[in-house]
């Protein structure tokens, strides 16, 4: 179990086993997304309420759950990054915090385009958009601490602590955010997902994007991650050999 | 006694140095040279547990540091680049604090610490009111005052005029005598019975 | 032959410094309340100078006055102890480092919490705040601003070693103060539409208790990755 768990920490075993398993990470991300795409743009029925607008659940709702994911994985790098010193781990964070920030951003527009014609507005300070856009603050927060530390070092410590910090904070954030809101809006508006999601005509293909998105999101973070690796590792022996034969 | 074994640092891509082990005995003063950007600091701080980015073992009596850090700390005393002389505080003040962080002080052994190495009649000015030569003084006091075996001071003689060099070379050699052991890094040439140099060349 | 310090010793004389050095440099007790001030009194001038609408967002304004005054004055925390060399003597002094850092929040607090505090019943008049919510904002300040100066340290001990930060701290420590923020404005709130304040006391409470027992452990750990 810690030898396997150390060997995971070597950059170059990461990238060789990586390598391998992409080709079949994106052959099944390719299909579940033209399966998907396909099914909820052109087979779902139209909700009896929102019409075609139930159509932007199948990109809002994978994207706004996989962007709740961030924050405890950058923490449990974080985490490793401090304990074990291992490099990898802060690689990965440091290629997450990004990637993170685009996810959210995606979740708030998408959230945002339904929101313009469910709700009749393009932003409401509902509970979910507004503890969405502080998790985006605090990222971009991570972000930019990252880029002001010049030293790798330093910068992969204190964003490791910033992000464990973060974790927990966005936690209470939603917590209190949903508090703020049922006691300013006792009603609240049209529920996003969830209501609509009955049959399995509906659902099916919402778990089809959900996975095709987090399949996405694990091809873009080993594609940077690999990046990233390139890059630290550039004076390191293999990558001088990988460079030679490519 | 402090020992360091197989020390390997780098910094921005380029090793400062590696496979470097010396042994710091009771009664000993080692002197670090190099030239500038040798990374004498940087071996200081790392000796002091202020900077982690190194491989290799650093021990005191045998134990590594970071098994015992509040014995370790206990027995040392730093000064640094920076001095650790707030400019807002006297003298009086500043050291007030920075001893008590190790042991109780009466402002009497402050006094008479700060009038040995010159700054009678200075007890009571802010120290920004007082020249680089005399803060540093200030921060030398805690020779006097601290009872701490091991010293890292890095560039101490920096900034004193030619009778601070002197008195500082011997507190060193007092030091030493009594079985204390110091770590300074300096372009000066010491004048000691027990010096050993250490080049990071 | 000298006695080593307790860490209570040294805990006191590290929070006695903090405040001499603050009496020292006035400023750093004049500025965050006069910045509180200003803020406070730039909302009338640019929502309405209207008593019914300033009454409804008093605490608001109260609240987020003093948040924007706890993060300017949170720069002063460590940044002249990293200059002059005394924050490296701290963490090699042989005490936890986390009774050294409380001791230096306490201080920070004392020195621009508590005044914006004392001063808040004072601006909420000015506000036209709701007679029966001046003891609820009073005391969520109270249990809140300490909170505020906790989480803060942890971004600027973040910081410490840049060279400019000023926005990097601002986008690091206000979302993070949102959840106290909340707490605070709807305490005063919903008392003044008469639900009781003890609740809401209680969980400012328990995220202070909270934050007293976490942050500093954060505030250390990001102090020694600074200096490193």
């Amino acid at each position: 179990m810690w030898q396997w768990f150390f060997k995971l920490g070597s950059p170059k075993w990461f990238y060789e086993l990586s390598g391998k398993w992409l080709p079949w990470l994106v052959a099944a991300m390719s299909l579940l997304l033209v399966i998907g795409i396909t099914w909820a743009l052109l087979f779902v029925p139209p909700d009896y309420q929102q019409g075609n607008t139930i159509r932007i659940m199948y990109i809002h709702v994978p994207f706004a759950s996989i962007s709740l994911a961030f924050f405890p994985l950058m923490a449990v790098a974080g985490t490793i990054t401090l304990v074990w010193r291992m490099k990898l781990a802060d690689m990965v964070a440091k290629t997450a915090a990004p990637l993170g920030a685009w996810f959210t951003a995606l979740a708030l527009i998408s959230g945002s385009i339904w929101g313009s014609d469910i709700w009749g507005t393009w932003w409401i300070w509902d509970g979910r958009l507004t503890s969405m856009l502080l998790q985006f603050f605090l990222l971009v927060g991570v972000i930019s601490l990252r880029s002001a530390l010049e030293d790798t070092d330093a910068a992969a410590k204190a964003c490791a602590v910033l992000s464990i910090v973060g974790c927990i904070n966005v936690f209470v954030i939603k917590y209190s955010v949903d508090w703020w809101n049922t006691l300013h809006q006792p009603s609240s508006p049209i529920g996003m997902a969830g209501d609509s999601a009955n049959g399995p005509e509906i659902w099916v293909p919402l778990v089809i994007m959900i996975v095709a998105v987090y399949l996405f999101f694990a091809v873009s973070l080993i594609l940077s991650t690999r990046n990233e690796i390139l890059q630290r590792e550039r004076r390191s022996k293999w990558v001088q050999e990988l460079l030679a034969s490519a | 006694m402090l020992t360091a074994d197989g020390l390997f640092c780098e910094r921005d891509d380029r090793i400062l140095f590696q496979e470097l082990s010396f042994r710091l005995g009771e009664g000993e003063v080692l002197q670090v040279q190099g030239s500038n950007g040798s990374g004498k600091t940087t071996l200081l701080r790392i000796l002091c547990g202020l900077h982690d980015g190194y491989e290799g073992e650093i021990r005191w009596y045998g134990e590594a540091i970071a098994d015992q850090e509040e014995n370790f700390f206990a027995s040392l005393l730093y000064i640094g680049h920076r001095v650790g002389v707030n400019k807002v505080l006297t003298p009086l003040e500043n050291l007030r604090w920075g001893c008590s962080l190790q042991q109780q002080v009466s402002d009497s052994t402050i006094l008479a610490a700060l009038a040995e190495l010159g700054l009678h009649g200075f007890e009571e000015s802010q120290c920004f009111t007082l020249s680089a030569g005399q803060q540093q003084r200030v921060a030398l006091a805690r020779l006097l005052i601290n009872p701490a075996r091991l010293w890292i001071l890095d560039e101490p003689f920096t900034t004193l005029d030619s009778d601070g060099v002197a008195q500082l070379e011997n507190l060193l050699r007092q030091h030493a005598q009594s079985g204390g052991s110091v770590l300074v890094t300096t372009h000066h040439k010491l004048s000691l019975a027990s010096l050993e140099i250490l080049s990071l060349d | 032959m000298t006695e080593h310090t307790t860490t209570a010793a040294a805990f006191r004389a590290t929070l006695a410094r903090d405040l001499l050095i603050a009496y020292k440099r006035k400023n750093d007790i004049v500025n965050p309340f006069m910045f509180f001030l200003i803020v406070a009194t730039l909302f009338p001038i640019g929502i309405s100078p209207d008593p019914q609408r300033l009454g409804e967002i008093a605490a608001g304004v109260l609240w987020i006055s003093a948040l924007l005054a706890a993060m300017l004055s949170m720069d002063n925390l460590y940044r002249a102890d990293y200059e002059d060399g005394s924050l490296e003597q701290l963490l090699l002094s042989p005490h936890p480092l986390y009774f050294m850092v409380l001791a230096k929040n306490i201080s920070h607090w004392l020195v621009s919490g508590l005044p914006v505090v004392l001063a808040s019943p004072l601006i909420a008049y000015m506000l036209n705040l709701p007679a029966d919510a001046y003891f609820a904002l009073f005391m969520t300040l109270l249990l809140g601003t300490p909170v505020l100066s906790l989480l803060g340290s942890i971004g600027v001990a973040l910081t410490v070693g840049l060279g400019s930060r000023g926005l990097i701290l601002a986008v690091i420590t206000l979302p993070m103060s949102v959840p106290v923020l909340i707490a605070g404005t709807m305490a005063v709130q919903q008392t003044h539409n008469g639900a009781p304040l003890t609740g809401y006391l209680a969980i400012l409470g328990a995220m202070l208790l909270v934050s007293i027992t976490l942050a500093p452990l954060a505030s250390a750990a990001a102090l020694r990755i600074s200096i490193n």
